[in-house]
């Protein structure tokens, strides 16, 4: 570390302010602090140099790790007793747009050892409002619980929540018409939404969009990487889909009703085809939720485990019986679980059950679904075409989506200004490039939205000195957020005190924010309360408490 | 011709010197040392001639961040880049990576196949089938792939590179030296010395290897430029050293950035042209070497 | 048949290279720190769930036993099955090997046509002030990063003059009968030009530097001279009599730069977005993607492996100086 001149000034102010107490714990040992390299994540790398900067002037030591992806999951997943703080993400996905995975299961004890509570936060009073808005069906009472639950984090601050970043995509508006883009709240424009309305406006018809990343597979069940969803949503329907809302509406089902907070009744759509011509029945229903919970598909068993009994009254009447209340259930569940044909599937489940693979390693030569798009080809890593569904209930009004795998930014945007793509799908660059680019060209749209997913420094609760809220409070604190906004995201990005973002408007509670003083003196203030002392420019530990980890 | 007949005795040093037989009558090869002289002076005095450190954020008097700034703005000679380094001070600091990792791997190059290529040829035998078959296996493996898989399992480092030219690079200069050892060892005055009662150490170290020391500093030359094209490579794929700066790193960093369409020419074209500028000088020296070593053959 | 029997020991060589390049590659990715299947074990999996993948991957065994599986495996053409893509390894390394081959082959014989020519014309003019100023340039050539050269390349003919696509095989949406159909169309030629251009501008150096050198040494040959005295045109002595005779090695040459070209394909595949096998290892490499990284090495040294045995074979053929003790 390299003594700062303004940290070595401050230290002093501190040091002068603060009384001499009578009782000093042992000098804080060296924090890691990790993050993926600048190369793939610029953002993130740039947030954490400025936030270790900023810690370095209360007096802290901080070591910046640098480490790819695969060993950082590593460490912080499977080695949970192991590390300090670590810059982390969530995305944002459509079924997450209702609040109870974030909230539950980022949170909750229950989840600390295994699941996604990976920083290991408890505090039962927590989980009581955790539990609680799970079964709440009342959306006034739930919200209120929601509500609750961010004003507790943001008094514990768990985590050290950063920004919800802004997600920027860009189409040629001389190809589509721009009223008919849909932006989706929290999601942005590239959405299924938009795909089924993109109207055209001369003879090009096709959607050519860009990713980065190769499609992993199109496999109903089976959630593999992020690109491989934009495909299945548009080949495979849901009963129920997230609309630009952020809130489930009725998809396949024509409606839907609680007849109690267990039993719900789904009514599908009349007319609904495969897209190899058979009719869509309650059948196919049952054995698509069923399968979900066969052990063949376990990533989506946990969206259809809640589930004790599903009755098919007709072909387009089925009644879904719950082991309990769940608040969630549309959006987790109806608007999750891909509806799939069981003339094609049963066979292929039934020889899966006797062998070893589960039917994540299924790929399906041409994918069958009763989506707006039909699957038409499949070129391994260079695109994937799909054909407008024109016997859809909402059929696309563009001919074909086509999808390209280019991992070059540069060439991505080449492409979009020489009409090789029309709709950038995926842009990791530069926003204010691309926006440049639009000004230049004049017939780009770029559009950014704020997502709902954010960006967060993780502290692991289970290690002193992280295990203190205050401390916690007080390294938050210290981050002014614009300096993140401004200098890590180029202002692409809203600060961030509560994992609900903005986006949903539902059930952000915009209190959380008020108040939320940042900068140095507030943090040095509230160290000195908490009874933290600067001895020598280094942070101690109040009282007499030792150091159990140090190296 | 390729005899080290020693008429005098000059100092150690001078004899090294000498017997690395410089080519300092072919201009090109000339141009290369000195362009070879330039960076190393530039490594060496970085933190004299760089104005800031080359991974410090910094920020414009109005505290925003100094980021994608053009040349002369704000007084950075060559620009900021998109997060706000100088870009200048990278460049000069890319030089001590570069001279780090070419010199360390030239080194590896030329004293492991030096070793194995004399070894080999002069006792020949069952060691000489044993190292000419891991010579084999070594040109089986693709060198840049067994780069970026290494690269990937060992953390981020620069001496990925290294290590991974150690390992597999020795084979080009080891089946060149053992072939020379072979022509040398043909002569009479190896035989001679033994006869003499001459040790085979003695023998080789006295007779063989001054023979072969403009070789080995002729595969290390190239090494260099191979080293610095490799990391410029894998730091592009993004296996690259993340806490090092190094102009592979920089070029990764400026692509990443859009720098081609922000038309940020003063971000992608230094870099760019370093690496070509020591690269092609290392060519130059070993280019003069060929005219010096083999006239004929001269590629 | 001395010919045949230093064929035979040459083939066996190679297949104990082979067998070790194979070693190598199983100890590298197997003896790495870390739990392979980190990156792909869902973490709302439960232990039993976890194990379950363990055991599908085989990962669950001993090392020398997942060492025989792997190599009998091997042996039957069975390159396991990725861990992201949950498809057989050789499925998705044969629909991308085609790709780079054509790349490969395509650049690699513009560089020859190329460097062979203009080899030949600087023997011509040795000494002039076009061979002082030719060489210095072509030793540049080599020295710049492949993907520079090629992000140039793509900026100036791509993004500024729009004659080429900035990136893939084919129009966005075309359909071909077959993989020939493509290749043989004009647009697959719009798309190949600029990253064979890249790889050729890079490896025209070995052709061009080889063919200048042994052009130099067969014009100073007896034959060489003969011809001169007996009053052939300098033209005519350049063509018929010092090329022929210098081609040869360069043309062996060509089996051992396939092997070097398919190593910068690597870069140059990403640079250009070409569903290739460089580019398929890069990404499985960063995805911690084993069973695939290690077919798609495999398979690169393999070929690697077979040029430089063409090579050798083509040298002792058609040089009987070599001898083959």
């Amino acid at each position: 570390m390299r003594p700062s001149f303004r940290a070595v000034g401050l230290a002093a102010i501190l040091a002068a302010t603060a009384a001499v107490p009578a009782l000093a714990g042992d000098q804080i040992r060296t924090i890691d602090l990790f993050t993926r390299p600048q190369a793939a994540q610029p953002q993130e790398f740039q947030s954490i140099q400025l936030i270790a900067q900023e810690w370095r002037k209360l007096g802290l030591d901080v070591n910046v790790r640098v480490m790819p992806w695969e060993q950082m999951s590593d460490i912080v997943w499977y080695q949970r007793e192991a590390w300090d703080v670590t810059a982390w993400q969530m995305v944002g996905r459509p079924e997450r747009s209702d609040p109870d995975e974030i909230i539950y299961n980022l949170f909750h004890s229950s989840t600390a050892e295994k699941g996604y509570n990976f920083i290991g936060y408890v505090n039962p009073a927590y989980d009581e409002v955790a539990t609680a808005q799970r079964v709440e069906i009342d959306e006034e009472a739930r919200k209120e619980l929601i509500y609750k639950a961010q004003e507790i984090l943001a008094a514990d601050q768990p985590n050290m929540m950063l920004v919800h970043p802004r997600q920027t995509f860009a189409f040629d508006s001389t190809v589509w018409n721009k009223e008919s883009v849909v932006e989706q709240s929290g999601i942005g424009i590239r959405n299924t939404w938009t795909f089924m309305s993109l109207e055209p406006l001369g003879e090009q018809k096709d959607i050519i969009l860009n990713s980065g990343d190769n499609v992993q597979a199109i496999n109903p069940l089976y959630i593999s990487g992020g690109v491989d969803s934009w495909v299945f949503e548009l080949v495979y329907d849901r009963i129920a889909r997230v609309g630009p809302d952020g809130l489930p509406q009725p998809w396949a089902a024509e409606s839907y009703e609680w007849r109690d907070d267990k039993t719900i009744e789904v009514r599908l759509r009349e007319g609904m085809n495969w897209h190899d011509g058979e009719p869509l029945t309650a059948e196919d229903v049952k054995f698509s939720f069923e399968t979900a919970v066969s052990g063949e598909a376990p990533m989506y068993a946990p969206f259809a485990s809640n589930i004790e009994t599903i009755e098919v009254v007709d072909d387009l009447n089925l009644v879904f019986t719950l082991k309990q209340p769940a608040a969630s259930f549309i959006t987790s569940s109806l608007a999750k679980i891909n509806l799939i044909p069981k003339h094609v599937w049963e066979p292929v489940i039934e020889d899966l059950k006797t062998k070893e693979e589960n039917a994540e390693s299924y790929q399906e030569q041409t994918p069958i679904g009763s989506g707006p798009f039909k699957f038409e080809r499949w070129l391994t890593n260079e695109e994937i075409v799909l054909s407008a569904n024109e016997d859809h209930f909402n059929a696309p009004k563009a001919d074909r989506w086509i999808l390209r795998i280019v991992p070059n930014v540069e060439a991505a945007l080449g492409m979009l200004r020489s009409g090789e793509i029309n709709f950038m799908g995926e842009f990791s660059g530069d926003p204010q490039v691309l926006i440049q680019a639009a000004e230049q060209d004049g017939d780009l749209e770029v559009v950014s939205t704020v997502e709902m997913g954010f960006r967060y420094v993780a502290f692991n609760n289970r290690r002193a000195p992280f295990d203190d809220p205050a401390f916690r409070k007080a390294l938050s604190q210290a981050v002014d957020r614009r300096l993140i906004v401004g200098a890590a995201f180029r202002g692409f990005a809203v600060p961030s005190n509560s994992v609900i973002s903005p986006a949903l408007e539902f059930w952000y509670d915009p209190a959380v924010m008020e108040g939320f003083e940042t900068g140095i003196d507030v943090a040095a203030r509230m160290l000195e309360e908490a009874g933290y002392t600067l001895e020598g420019g280094r942070l101690h530990y109040p009282g007499d408490k030792t150091e159990e980890f140090a190296k | 011709m390729l005899d080290a007949a020693v008429e005098r005795k000059p100092s150690l040093i001078g004899r090294l010197f000498r017997s690395l037989r410089l080519p300092l009558n072919e201009p090109f090869a000339v141009l290369g040392l000195l362009i070879y002289a330039l960076f190393v002076l530039t490594a060496i005095f970085a933190d004299q001639i760089a104005p800031y450190e080359p991974t410090e954020i910094l920020f414009t008097p109005d505290y925003n961040l100094a980021a994608d700034l053009r040349p002369g703005e704000d007084g950075y000679i060559l620009g900021t880049t998109s997060l706000g380094r100088d870009i200048f001070s990278q460049i000069v600091h890319g030089s001590r990576s570069a001279l780090l990792i070419g010199i360390t791997a030239a080194f590896m190059v030329a004293l492991i196949g030096s070793i194995v290529g004399l070894v080999s040829g002069y006792f020949r035998g069952w060691v000489d089938v044993i190292l000419m078959r891991l010579a084999d296996i070594a040109f089986g493996i693709p060198f840049l792939p067994f780069v970026i898989v290494l690269a990937a399992f060992l953390e981020p480092s620069i001496w990925n590179v290294v290590i991974a030219m150690a390992l597999v690079l020795w084979r080009d200069t080891a089946r060149v030296i053992r072939s020379q050892v072979l022509t040398l060892r043909s002569r009479g005055y190896v035989d001679a010395a033994r006869v003499a009662g001459s040790s085979d150490l003695k023998i080789i170290l006295r007779h063989i290897a001054p023979n072969i020391l403009p070789l080995s500093f002729l595969y290390g030359s190239i090494a260099i430029g191979w080293a610095i094209l490799t990391e410029a490579s894998i730091s592009f794929l993004g296996f690259g050293d993340p806490q090092s700066i190094s102009w592979g790193y920089m070029l990764q960093d400026a692509f990443a950035s859009q720098a081609l369409a922000k038309q940020a020419y003063y971000w992608f074209v230094p870099p760019g042209f370093c690496i070509i500028l020591v690269v092609s000088a290392g060519f130059f020296i070993t280019r003069g070497y060929e005219n010096i070593l083999f006239p004929k053959l001269g590629r | 048949m001395p010919h045949l029997k230093a064929a035979l020991s040459r083939t066996l060589q190679l297949l104990l290279v082979l067998w070790a390049v194979v070693t190598i590659l199983f100890l590298m990715f197997r003896l790495m720190p870390g739990n392979p299947m980190a990156a792909y074990i869902d973490p709302t999996f439960t232990i039993e769930q976890q194990q379950a993948l363990m055991a599908q991957f085989g990962l669950d065994k001993p090392l020398w036993e997942q060492y025989l599986i792997y190599v009998g495996n091997l042996l039957q053409g069975e390159l396991g099955q990725s861990f992201r893509y949950r498809e057989p390894v050789a499925d998705r390394i044969l629909a991308l090997l085609p790709n780079t081959l054509i790349l490969t082959f395509t650049s690699l014989i513009i560089a020859y046509v190329f460097g062979i020519l203009a080899g030949a014309y600087l023997a011509w003019k040795r000494g002039g002030v076009v061979e002082h100023a030719a060489i210095p340039l072509v030793l540049t050539t080599r020295a710049m990063p492949e993907f520079w050269l090629g992000m140039v390349l793509l900026a100036v003919f791509s993004f500024n003059l729009g004659w080429f696509p900035a990136g893939g095989t084919r129009p966005a949406g075309a359909n071909y009968d077959s993989l020939w159909a493509l290749y043989t169309s004009r647009d697959f030629l719009t798309y190949l030009a600029l990253p064979a251009l890249t790889l050729a501008i890079y490896s025209q150096g070995l052709p061009l530097l080889l063919m200048r050198s042994n052009m130099l040494d067969v014009m100073k040959e007896d034959f060489v001279t003969m011809a001169r005295i007996k009053g052939l045109s300098n033209w005519t002595v350049v063509v018929r009599h010092a090329a022929r005779n210098a081609l040869l090695p360069v043309m062996t040459s060509f089996a051992i730069a396939v092997g070097y070209q398919l190593q910068g394909n690597v870069v140059v595949e990403s640079v250009f977005s070409w569903p290739g096998l460089g580019r398929e290892l890069v990404n499985a490499v960063s995805a911690s993607d084993y069973p695939l990284a290690q077919g798609a090495f495999l398979m690169i040294a393999v070929v690697v492996i077979v040029m430089n045995l063409i090579a050798d074979l083509l040298y002792a053929f058609l040089d009987p100086r070599i001898s083959h003790a």
